[in-house]
């Protein structure tokens, strides 16, 4: 192989939130006609050094280099100017537009009065004959699938000259079928020594593609390996550290296999394909897996929120409901993942977030009682440590921390026999979590069956008292509180069998 | 060859103008009447005019409902100008013109400046023109009056062709629909609309000056509006408050049964144009079969509702398609081996 230049170069990079560091001091290297992956758990500060190099977020110190060459970023135009592309994870392409006309939007080549298509085109058309895409120059980007607008994205990249590709999770959205077709062109346009920046979850992706991979944990470089040091043993050692478990449970609890939500042979679109679970009452399960594998869909199949395209799901042998408002008079309960947009109403009150799911208890007449409202409310504010304690402050106006308890709380107050929760400590500081944690352990011991949706690896070891891990649709492995690690659940996630765990 | 949806989209709006035409030919007698047609014309140019103003902005993505005030303070100032003895016609019109297109630019400021939503600035911005209008307004003693325009330059405007049945307005019409049409698909200002109305985000990530697009688009329907309004007033001869009554609305539901669709990034001035005819076509042919008002509002509300439920329709399916193709090409891989464990 040809001797490789250095594309691009970050030196000593830091940069801090409110007071957080969440870089120190990352060096990340690039070579030409290098495929180059970047992993790290959520919050690694992938995403952070990503934004620096493109000009979202200004660093606070150290030095980028392009061809060795010292430059400053302090906007997108100023990135693209010296040759740096992101490819988004939500595309950025204009659907009614042609693919012509995507690519040299904003930049269009000017004829006499009017756009000159013809040198438009014939320049496209070269672009794509030089990288042998299989596109053409004036389809409608709306007819298209979601892998062919990608690679009208990658086209876009390289009509301004990129050197450098960044993508960010880009199989996210894609079918296997498709996801194939994107992995050949990204070998095409490493053979015509175009630079790939690849951040992903995916430990098979990685291993499939990249030349070098730099692991981050915590805002720091923490190794870069070579094509053929990528393992999944090596990757997730590297992106966990050393693993100690925290505050370990004191006592188990013995599941009560008369309180049983059972799901049996769930299907839905073709997201989860015969799903088979039972969650029993007294137990926190929780349910692990790589984001967009399905798990969202099947909690939100369970309360009823989506509807399933086969299987059937029961509570202690009954059918559950397929509405909402019955599921939860019948003691089910949903944290979503999105708190702003499905779990709370920014502008009501404390009060009135605690006890909008609560009417059917609080205006048994019809009119809502005020008084027994108000007594709802602080009860509580006060089981659940609200702050402020004040019930007519509007939610939008509290912390996340706080936002959460209070959709936690909802639920609690009535008491459910089954809490769903998804991603329930995203975006939480520490001591919340800790409180959120106790609420739902003093749940269990009340007998209630909770299933919990998470990514947090170490919040799934911890919480959980059995795990089950999604992978492409279906139930891959099932953990026990015993025999859990992050270790594990992240390999499992992948697809990887250690040989630990039950199979499913 | 495959048709594009756009292609499709538009030869149904031209299979159901022809159809209603003749539909209405068959059961009434007096439609195929070269009186009738030049009428569906006349009367189509007004609302058609306007119509391919509020085009750009709908395109865009936003929504102008103030073309009601626009022309009815239009209409007024140039009936004022048009009782004066000796006052040049084309000072009116340009007049009229600008009228418009400042009460056009009036919203483009308040959308792009003080980043108010299309939809409420506009609602009011079109009382408060119409509100000028009545600062305009002729009075005897106190009361409003009308008086009759008397430049015969200017209400030559409102006329025939010489020697034709062809009313100015409609052959204005057709020549503006067909300008708009290379305006909105073959330049820079009309690529960048569609884009700006199918994704404002990436749109201005792409370097375009998206908030200058809008207020061009506004400026533009305001200016339309004036144009539509100078003619209205020509032909009419005199200007009422009542001038341009619903044209607002109505402008908006035009370009919906021509496939311009709110939301913006879909239809084109073509689209705008045979909305326009169509929904004349069939008041004027409801009116033949019944003269009955009650006939032609309902009949008008439902049209636009199955044009709105046709478009979210169409579109689906077309989705749709793709969707299935996607799902049929997934059938047929073969799944990518995980990686196996060392050891």
């Amino acid at each position: 192989m040809a001797e490789q230049k250095i594309v691009l170069r970050t030196e000593g990079i830091c940069k801090s939130f409110n007071g957080v560091q969440v870089l120190k001091d990352v060096d990340l290297e690039v070579l030409s006609g290098e495929v180059h992956a970047l992993m790290g758990e959520n919050g690694a500060g992938k995403s952070t050094i990503i934004k620096i190099i493109t000009g979202v977020y200004v660093k606070e110190s150290g030095q980028i280099y392009i061809e060795e060459q010292p430059v400053e970023i302090w906007s997108r135009q100023d990135a693209r100017g010296n040759g740096i592309s992101v490819i988004y994870q939500e595309l950025s392409l204009v659907p009614e537009l042609s693919v012509t006309e995507n690519i040299f939007l904003g930049q269009e080549i000017m004829g006499r009065f009017l756009p000159d298509r013809k040198e438009m085109r014939k320049r496209v058309q070269a672009l794509i004959d030089r990288y042998e895409f299989k596109i053409n120059p004036d389809a409608i980007v709306a007819t298209m699938g979601m892998a062919t607008r990608q690679m009208v994205e990658i086209l876009k990249a390289l009509s301004i000259d990129a050197k450098i590709i960044i993508m960010d999770e880009p199989t996210s959205a894609l079918s296997t079928a498709e996801t194939e077709k994107l992995f050949s062109t990204i070998d095409t346009l490493r053979a015509k020594g175009v630079s790939i920046l690849y951040i992903s979850h995916r430990l098979e992706e990685i291993y499939r593609l990249a030349d070098r991979l730099t692991v981050m944990r915590d805002g720091i470089n923490v190794g870069v390996l070579d094509h053929d040091e990528i393992t999944p043993e090596r990757v997730t050692t590297l992106m966990i550290g050393r693993e100690v478990r925290k505050n370990e449970k004191t006592h188990l609890r013995e599941p009560n296999k008369d309180h049983v939500l059972s799901v049996k042979h769930l299907k839905y679109r073709d997201l989860l394909s015969d799903i088979n679970m039972d969650a029993y009452g007294g137990e926190i399960l929780g349910i692990g897996g790589l984001v967009g594998s399905g798990r969202t869909e099947l909690i939100k199949c369970i309360y009823g929120a989506l509807k399933q395209s086969g299987g059937e799901i029961t509570l202690d042998g009954k059918p559950v409901n397929k509405v909402i408002a019955k599921n939860i008079v019948g003691g089910m309960g949903l944290v979503p993942e999105d708190r702003r947009t499905e779990g709370f109403f920014p502008v009501l009150n404390i009060a009135e977030n605690l006890t909008v799911a609560s009417y059917d208890l609080l205006a048994k007449t019809g009119i809502i009682s005020a008084k027994n409202e108000k007594q709802f409310a602080a009860d509580a504010i006060r089981d659940y440590d609200i702050r402020p304690t004040t019930s007519t402050v509007p939610v939008g106006n509290l912390s996340g921390g706080n936002q959460q308890k209070v959709v936690l709380g909802r639920w609690l107050s009535r008491k459910p026999k089954v809490l769903l929760l998804d991603e329930p400590t995203a975006g939480v500081d520490v001591g919340v979590k800790a409180e959120l944690y106790r609420l739902m352990e003093d749940l269990a011991e009340q007998g209630a069956i909770i299933i919990m949706v998470s990514s947090d690896l170490e919040e799934l070891v911890n919480v959980s008292d059995r795990i089950l891990i999604v992978h492409k649709g279906r139930f891959f492995k099932e953990y026990l509180y015993e025999n859990a690690s992050q270790n594990e659940i992240l390999l499992a996630s992948s697809g990887v069998d250690t040989g630990k765990g039950r199979l499913l | 060859m495959v048709l594009k949806p756009k292609t499709i989209r538009k030869l149904i709006t031209i299979g159901l103008v022809i159809a209603m035409a003749l539909l209405f030919g068959m059961s009434t007698e007096s439609f195929f009447t070269v009186r009738n047609i030049t009428m569906i014309f006349r009367d189509a140019s007004y609302v058609g005019i306007i119509a391919l103003g509020v085009s750009f902005v709908v395109i865009g993505g936003g929504i102008d409902l103030s073309a009601n005030g626009i022309v009815c303070f239009v209409g007024m100032a140039c009936a004022r100008l048009g009782v004066l003895a000796g006052f040049p016609a084309p000072v009116i019109v340009i007049v009229g013109l600008l009228a418009g297109a400042l009460c056009g630019y009036l919203n483009g400021l308040a959308v792009t400046r003080l980043h108010l939503s299309e939809f409420i600035t506009t609602l009011a911005s079109g009382y408060i023109f119409a509100g000028f209008a009545v600062f305009l307004v002729f009075r005897e003693n106190g009361n409003v009056a009308s008086a009759a325009v008397t430049n015969k330059a200017f209400l030559a405007l409102g006329g025939h062709i010489p020697h034709t049945y062809i009313y100015i307005s409609s052959v204005v019409w057709v020549l503006l629909a067909i300008v708009v049409y290379i305006i909105q698909t073959k330049t820079k200002f009309g690529l960048h609309t569609v884009a700006l109305g199918s994704n404002p985000k990436s749109t201005m990530m792409s370097g375009v000056d998206i908030d200058f697009l809008k207020l061009i688009g506004f400026v533009l329907a305001g200016l339309f509006c004036g144009i539509a309004g100078i003619f209205q007033v020509a032909y009419q001869s005199a200007s009422t408050l009542t001038l341009g009554d619903s044209m607002g609305f109505q402008a908006v539901a035009v370009c919906a049964v021509g496939g311009v669709v709110l939301g913006g990034g879909k239809g084109d001035a073509m689209g705008a144009f045979l909305g326009a005819l169509f929904m004349v076509i069939l008041l004027n042919g409801l009116y033949k079969i019944s003269p009955s008002p009650s006939i032609q509002f309902i009949f008008q509300g439902l049209i636009i509702l199955v044009a709105i439920f046709f478009d979210t329709w169409f579109n689906r399916m077309m989705e749709k398609k793709l969707f299935s193709d996607a799902v049929r090409k997934r059938k047929n891989q073969t799944p990518l081996g995980a990686v196996k464990a060392e050891g």
